[in-house]
């Protein structure tokens, strides 16, 4: 089972899609956990939320053996520098494991044409694949087709495909067949 | 910048160093040390454990596999042979990222070399040589998509070198993922001040011409290296009971020696004799060199390791016991089991002669 959580207000009709989406992505039941406000302390001096304290400190939401729970949040999120700098962040996730927190902050603007809502609702959905997917064990994958490939790269279009490759799916349908069984 | 060199001659075997932090034996080991076991990830020693293997008493090396406290018991007389080595300091952990972020394009087009080359730099290449697996199939994959095997091969080198990132810098996975891709694939408008990446990792070359070893050796021997596990999914290894059917999830099942055959239609039959080669034991006359070859030995322990693969007890394959942890995830025995069917294959191949494996120049 997938549960969402939101610590921003979303809209009912995005996250049905979004809902949707994710449960063709893996085949697994997605719902709706509630709401959740962010965490007091996860802010960083220059205002964007500390993606790994947040995912420590948010109010945990009921769950069972290999549930996986996404959060969604609205502003933008940070993440510790690395040896060449910091990455950006779309989200993060607690690899092979339970959480996993992305953020709408990057997104294109949602607008309000059909068209622009559209394609902010299959990018919201592309992320939370993507996240996800790392959840469910998943590496980055250098098809720019692939959600799993890293959200930054020079190589997505700007509408990216929501879907996994055939590696990538096979792989996340290995991984939820073992934990069922 | 030029990719990983080509291996070389002979003669300059001799010039090539032990991959840093190679644990030559199992004395070097204490309880808490954090290790990178090539077959199966970043582990932390727990300590010794003597185990009855039919009927005689074995000493072993315990440790737990970090991403999932799945227990590893190796025996201790196979610990030189096993790639064992210390995780990446911070300051190799540094040149890696300085060589990830490094340009260059010319990826080895010969599948075959770059297959079995990819394979040594996983088990002897030092964390550089994980990297160099990384980036050589990631730049690859940007001419066209990598056939399934190396796809595997490349998942797996990624699964090991993100591992032994976090555990080096000390961040979870998910994060170190991010810092491998950032260099890797910056994002537009990003340039790093890039210092000269480190060395590549030297292969030094294979025998040529390999005698058949009988084959329940070079099941052994896959069951040794863990090669197949290159090619691991780590997580599904806890639930098995013995080591050979351990390394059997994504190891020997989808080992080197399974997708070469595969591979039919890049390198027909020559697939199969690059996987004879990957999955031979290192001499044991020289346990200290473990996997790379001290050159100048190098023919004489050629001949002395074909005895001494043959000598390989048959009860070598159960030697590596694993214990389901605690914390470990359902399931994983089912998957261990399914993939005993290609362990067996491949130790119906012929094999060959041992391997001789790459070093770090300094
Ligand atoms: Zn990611
Ligand atoms: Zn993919």
């Amino acid at each position: 089972m997938i549960r969402i959580v939101t610590l921003e207000k979303l809209d009912p009709a995005d996250l049905a899609f979004l809902t949707r989406t994710l449960y063709q992505a893996f085949g697994l039941g997605t719902e709706l956990a509630g709401e959740r406000a962010v965490p007091s302390d996860v802010e960083t001096s220059d205002g964007r939320l500390d993606a790994v304290k947040l995912l420590k400190e948010v109010a945990p939401v009921r769950t069972f053996a290999d549930d996986k729970v996404l959060y969604i949040v609205g502003a933008p999120l940070a993440l510790p520098p690395g040896p060449l700098g910091e990455p950006p962040c779309w989200g993060f996730a607690e690899y092979g494991k339970e959480r996993a927190v992305i953020t709408t902050a990057n997104l294109p603007a949602r607008g309000v044409t059909e068209a622009s809502i559209e394609a902010w609702r299959r990018r919201l959905a592309r992320e939370a694949i993507h996240a996800v997917g790392h959840l469910w064990d998943l590496h980055h994958c250098y098809d720019a087709k692939c959600a799993m490939h890293p959200s930054w790269s020079q190589s997505l279009p700007a509408n990216p495909e929501m879907e996994l490759c055939s590696f990538c799916r096979d792989k996340s349908e290995r991984k939820i067949r073992l934990a069922k069984t | 910048m030029r990719g990983p060199p080509a291996r070389h001659h002979d003669e300059a075997r001799e010039q090539l160093p032990a991959p840093e932090g190679l644990i030559a034996d199992a004395s070097e080991l204490k309880p808490n040390d954090r290790v990178v076991y090539p077959s199966q990830g970043v582990c932390v020693v727990v300590g010794d454990e003597e185990m009855e293997i039919a009927g005689q008493k074995q000493q072993f090396v315990r440790m737990a596999r970090e991403e999932d406290g799945s227990a590893i018991s190796v025996p201790k007389n196979k610990v030189p042979s096993i790639g064992l080595r210390r995780v990446a300091t911070g300051a190799q952990m540094e040149g890696v990222f300085h060589y990830l972020g490094a340009v260059y394009d010319d990826p080895e087009l010969d599948w075959k070399v770059r297959h079995r080359d990819n394979a040594d730099r996983l088990i002897a290449g030092g964390v550089l040589g994980v990297a160099e697996v990384v980036k050589g199939l990631h730049s690859l994959s940007r001419l066209r998509p990598l056939p399934t095997k190396e796809r595997e091969q490349y998942d797996n080198a990624r699964h090991l070198l993100v591992h032994e990132v976090a555990v080096s810098l000390g961040v979870p996975p998910g994060i170190a993922e991010d810092y491998i891709d950032y260099a890797l694939m910056p994002p537009a408008g990003v340039k790093f001040d890039l210092k000269p990446p480190p060395a590549p990792v030297l292969l030094p070359s294979r025998p040529k011409k390999r005698l058949p070893v009988a084959e329940e050796e070079e099941g052994g021997a896959l069951a040794d290296l863990g090669l197949g596990d290159l090619g691991i999914d780590l997580g599904a290894l806890d639930g098995a009971l013995e080591g050979e059917a351990v390394a059997g999830e994504e190891g020997h099942g989808e080992g080197e020696g399974e997708r070469e055959g595969e591979e039919a239609g890049e390198g027909g039959a020559e697939g199969a004799e690059a996987a004879g080669e990957e999955e031979a034991p290192p001499p044991p006359p020289r346990p200290e060199r473990k996997p790379k070859a001290p050159p100048k030995e190098r023919k004489a322990a050629e001949k002395k390791e074909r005895p001494a693969a043959a000598a390989k007890p048959a009860g070598a394959k159960v030697a590596e016991k694993k214990a389901k942890a605690p914390q470990a995830k359902a399931a994983k025995p089912a998957k261990a089991a399914a993939k005993k069917g290609p362990t067996k294959k491949a130790a119906e191949k012929p094999a060959r002669a041992a391997p001789r494996r790459g070093g770090k120049k300094k």
